[in-house]
């Protein structure tokens, strides 16, 4: 069985275990209401949730995740 | 001594009440035999022997010895001291009892009118006293006043209250069922898989209750905060400033920007004010859950701590029976006798005074009724000795709560004052009391918004002193504290008011939850959730515990028996067992896995200072038995830090390094003495000055 891409528990959906994944998907979803607010790009709404203190911890592992991986991408191209 | 009457209470200290109020010159004889005190004295012409228990001398234990399995379903209720450790000086307790009961012509149950004190009796009279629990009579009373005391005495109950012992030993027995069934599972299932023994538990009570903790944490670690803008406006009427708040909150930043632009002007106006009266009335009586509440708001007090202060009071017949659930206050406890005791202490002299001028006393209840005691309440009774600083505001609180429930409604204004500033709208709520009623007798605890406010009219214009824009973000869900946990279990009807406190300090004890204030879930704590949501989701569900809870209720009130109760757990709990012996691998690995971590991090006391990468852990030599602190990295011949540790006492690491050196500091437990923290570097500046803090 499949490892999280961010902890070692059981892969649930796209590369997340359950937990990981609720939080990616919650990100996802605020991220729409950070557009709204602010018109602020993708990346730059992760690096605003990545130092927000009230970002729950395991929302913040995933965007620590997604910021590498955008970085990991922007090197790649 | 001739034949006599044996009474048994609960606890020495009610023991020593009861025997002084029912004694006709209210002095009484203290004996003591063999550790057991016991009080003589007389009443009439009856020679009376009050014995106490030490709480609970009985309890549940399997029939089986030695073998550590399950499920288990065989059980039997034997004393105390044979299954649990340090309870060995109840077998000479009861060897006592049983002397005392020997030389009894009549005997009476007085513990505590509930389902723990009626099985505290029974169990004595059954097995200590040979059977005497059907002959028995009961004393039933709610405060350990003189007065009610001997007017219970003069009353006795032909007999014990079967029903409800019967509800307390079926409350007992399926406690028992879930708590070893379900501990053994897990713990064997752990062990399984790691090799080592820690203890794993849960219950009936207890798996639901952290299952909510689980829930919330989850919610707050997945949270993600989204942003929106408050628009204030510090305005001056009058002299008076006052704070006015932009009609909604913003959630996009250029639209606020706007406003704040369009607002940035000299004057406002007053364009509509709605008053609203309305009438507050006054509060119910104290139950214990809602004394629970109110002493956290006021004192911080945990549901456990206020709880004990309760009993406190109780025993010195200051107040009533602390563990009731009833809002209601019935006349026959004498408000006008409580009053008039009350007067006499000049604290309350005046609002007591206020009080019994009135034509009528009548307490505003709340709809909760328990049939064996009215709500809380105070005796009248002053204290005979100072109280602590805790036991004073507890005490306080219940007689100003007394007092309030019977003072008439509060009359209270609401205002909704709405304010144009450049055709943009803006409001404030204010809050007055038109008549204070039972606010009055309430204070210093009442929670009033009302403040002082000039004369207002619509039309009216005012100076705008400053706009500001605020940044805000949303905020994730509050993790619970100790009121609030008692309050969900209250509402999701699980546990009874006088186990909830307890359960939460088990989820403590076990380790499962941590912090006093705002209860975070442990990482074993989540495991053990996880693994009995995703095996046995039944154990976790509030549903099952609640109809459980409203069964053993029935029996109480006679509507359903003991067995049938029993019956229907011992099927859960035989499907749920099985699931946890086929899975044992699977579910060890889980917990195994996590116990492992748990215990890594237990023993890691910080970062290497030496190599920077490697962990310093606590390690015991193979060769000498002895402990000392080492590099994770010297396994790999990569770094050899190494420091000495004491060879006594518990070693927990501190998250702080020392404040001189940087080093990890370890705290050193020893029994009875002061803890004290040690700098591992043997070179820090810090062990050559004293009483520097580290």
């Amino acid at each position: 069985m499949l490892n999280c891409k961010i902890c070692s528990r059981p892969v649930k959906e796209e590369g997340y275990c359950k937990e990981h994944w609720k939080a990616y998907q919650n990100i996802c979803e605020k991220f729409k209401i950070w557009q709204k607010a602010l018109e602020v790009s993708w990346m730059s709404y992760l690096v605003n949730i990545s130092k927000n203190s009230l970002t729950g911890e395991w929302a913040k592992e995933v965007v620590k995740y997604l910021i590498e991986d955008e970085r990991r991408n922007v090197k790649e191209k | 001594m001739k034949k006599y009457t044996l009474i048994i209470s609960e606890k020495p200290d009610a023991a020593s009440r009861i025997a002084t109020a029912l004694d006709d010159s209210g002095k009484t004889v203290r004996e003591v035999s063999n550790g057991l005190p016991f009080f003589v004295a007389k009443n009439g012409d009856k020679e009376i022997v009050v014995a106490p228990a030490i709480g609970h001398l009985y309890t549940v234990a399997g029939i089986k010895k030695g073998e550590w399995d399950y499920p288990v379903f065989d059980y039997q209720w034997v004393p105390r001291w044979i299954v649990e450790k340090g309870f060995l000086k109840n077998r000479i307790w009861l060897n006592e009892l049983s002397k005392l009961a020997e030389k009894a012509e009549e005997f009476v149950d007085a513990c505590d009118y509930d389902i723990e004190g009626s099985i505290i009796g029974y169990s004595i009279l059954k097995y200590a006293c040979n059977s005497k629990e059907k002959v028995a009579k009961r004393m039933k009373y709610s405060t350990l006043t003189r007065e009610e005391l001997r007017e219970s005495f003069s009353n006795l109950l032909p007999q014990l209250d079967f029903a409800l012992v019967e509800a307390g030993l079926a409350r007992h027995e399926v406690d028992w069922l879930y708590g070893i069934n379900l501990s053994r599972a897990l713990t064997l299932a752990a062990k399984s898989n790691s090799g080592m023994y820690t203890t794993l538990s849960t219950g009936r009570v207890q798996g639901p209750t952290l299952k909510y903790i689980e829930t919330r944490e989850k919610n707050i670690r997945i949270f993600v905060p989204t942003p929106f803008w408050n628009i204030t406006a510090k305005i001056c009427i009058d002299d008076h400033i006052f704070d006015l708040e932009y009609e909604k909150k913003n959630e996009a930043k250029t639209e606020a920007d706007t406003i704040l632009a369009a607002c940035k002007v000299n004057e406002g106006q007053i364009v509509k004010i709605d008053t609203k009266e309305f009438q507050s009335r006054p509060p119910v009586p104290f139950d214990l859950g809602a004394l629970q509440s109110e002493a956290y708001r006021l004192f911080k007090y945990t549901p456990m701590c206020t709880a004990k202060i309760a009993q406190h009071l109780y025993i010195n017949a200051l107040i009533s029976y602390p563990r009731t659930s009833s809002q209601k206050l019935p006349p026959a406890i004498g408000y006008k006798t409580i009053l008039k005791k009350l007067s006499k202490a000049p604290l309350y002299q005046k609002l007591a005074q206020k009080l019994l001028a009135q034509p009528t006393l009548k307490p505003n209840e709340g709809t909760k009724f328990d049939p064996a005691h009215p709500a809380i309440y105070p005796t009248g009774d002053l204290p005979e000795r100072s109280l602590d600083t805790s036991e004073k505001n507890i005490y306080d609180l219940v007689v100003k709560r007394f007092f309030a429930v019977f003072g008439e409604s509060a009359l209270e204004q609401s205002l909704k004052i709405s304010a144009d500033i450049n055709r943009n709208l803006f409001f404030m709520s204010a809050y007055r009391t038109l008549k204070e009623g039972w606010l009055e007798y309430y204070k210093p605890y009442v929670h009033s918004k009302a403040f002082a406010l000039p004369l207002l009219f619509e039309g009216q214009t005012f100076v705008v002193k400053k706009v500001s824009l605020k940044d805000n973000f949303t905020k994730p869900p509050l993790r619970y504290n100790p009121q609030s946990l008692l309050k969900k279990m209250e509402k999701e009807g699980i546990g009874t008011k006088a186990t909830r406190a307890t359960t939460i300090q088990t989820l403590y004890d076990r380790k499962y939850v941590k912090g006093e204030q705002n209860i975070t879930i442990t990482d074993i704590g989540f495991e053990v959730t996880e693994v009995l949501r995703k095996y046995c989701p039944e154990v976790v569900s509030s549903e099952m515990t609640r109809k459980l809870e409203e069964k053993m209720e029935q029996i109480q009130l006679k509507k359903d028996t003991k067995q049938n109760v029993l019956t229907d757990a011992i099927e859960t709990l035989r499907k749920v067992t099985a699931v946890f012996k086929q899975k044992q691998t699977e579910i060890g690995a889980q917990l195994g896995q996590q116990i492992k971590q748990t215990r890594y991090n237990k023993q890691t006391v910080g970062n290497c200072p030496t190599c920077q990468t490697g962990k310093l852990v606590i390690i015991r030599s193979k060769k000498s038995g002895k402990r000392f602190v080492g590099c994770t990295n010297f396994f790999e011949n990569k770094c050899n830090t190494s420091f000495p540790l004491p060879q006594t006492g518990a070693i927990k690491p501190l998250v702080t390094p020392c404040k001189i050196c940087g080093y990890p500091v370890i705290k050193i437990l020893i029994n009875s003495k002061q803890p004290w923290k040690l700098c591992l570097n043997s070179n820090c500046s810090v062990k050559e000055k004293k009483n520097v803090e580290l």
